[in-house]
């Protein structure tokens, strides 16, 4: 018969705290690993069906990266529309991404991930001229910037994190 | 009155009558050690780390106030090609610059 006593509960505590910091970080590349591609896939067919449906409704494209509109002749206002995004690769691109580039060439798993995060700002873009009632937004600019994270005190892009700004002059 | 703003070299529709040098705005941001980790923990599967995002965002659109309020002290009722820049100072803060060249525009 187990004797419950304080001190056996509290080692078992201490067991469990344990086992969950040692099983996490295998358990969770596991994961990445194994599921990492459901979640990228279902991401991109989310995006494929937004674009879709924009198309729709605006009959072509309304963003494009000329200086002066194409459709527009009398234009009453204009503003500055931008939006952003912050994408990064998941722990098994990161470690794909790792490997492959001792050897060089093309690392497909990085190209993935920021053809997504460039095809969603733009489209993010798109949403908003269509929600903010611009007609066209024109000289489209998208840059790229890296955000920082912390590892180990330094300052370091170790996480692979890349931030997506698009921006242009709305008209209407 | 209302500031217009746009990235393009002239504002469509309207002549140019007065450049007022440029006005900037910018703001430093940094964020807590909490949101690196949640973020951390975000890219098991990859994707977008909403946090960052946001926070992104609104120090952009901070800058970006700033920008006007300078331009509106020069006199000026638009700015003309705004640009973005980002750069990281130590210690995980970046810091979001919005410049353009403040000017007054007439209807044409």
């Amino acid at each position: 018969m187990y004797d419950f006593t304080s001190e056996s509960v509290a080692l078992l505590i201490i067991y469990v705290i344990i086992a969950v910091f040692v099983l996490f970080f295998p358990l969770a590349f596991m994961y990445s690993m194994l599921f990492g591609w459901i979640h990228q896939s279902s991401r991109q067919k989310k995006l494929l069906a937004r674009e879709q449906k924009v198309a729709g409704i605006v009959g072509g494209d309304n963003i494009h990266t000329l200086s002066k509109p194409i459709n527009l002749e009398q234009i009453s206002q204009c503003g500055l529309v931008m939006t952003n995004i912050t994408v990064s690769p998941s722990w098994w691109q990161l470690f794909v991404g790792g490997i492959k580039s001792i050897f060089g060439g093309q690392i497909q798993s990085f190209d993935n991930v920021l053809a997504y995060g460039r095809a969603e700002v733009m489209q993010r873009l798109r949403e908003q001229a269509l929600g903010e009632g611009w007609s066209e937004i024109i000289n489209v600019r998208v840059e790229t910037s890296m955000v920082m994270n912390k590892v180990k005190g330094r300052q370091q892009n170790k996480l692979g994190t890349l931030e997506f700004l698009a921006y242009g002059t709305g008209i209407r | 009155m209302e500031i217009m703003t746009s990235n393009t070299e002239t504002i469509p529709g309207f002549n140019i009558t007065k450049s007022l040098g440029v006005a900037t705005g910018s703001t430093v941001r940094a964020k807590h050690i909490g949101k690196d980790i949640l973020a951390g923990l975000k890219n098991i599967v990859g994707g977008e780390l909403k946090a960052y995002t946001e926070l992104l965002m609104e120090a952009r659109t901070e800058a970006l106030g700033r920008m006007m309020m300078d331009a509106a002290q020069r006199g000026a009722n638009a700015v003309v090609n705004v640009r973005f820049a980002t750069s990281s100072v130590a210690g995980g803060a970046a810091e979001l610059f919005a410049y353009g060249t403040a000017v007054v525009v007439e209807q044409e």
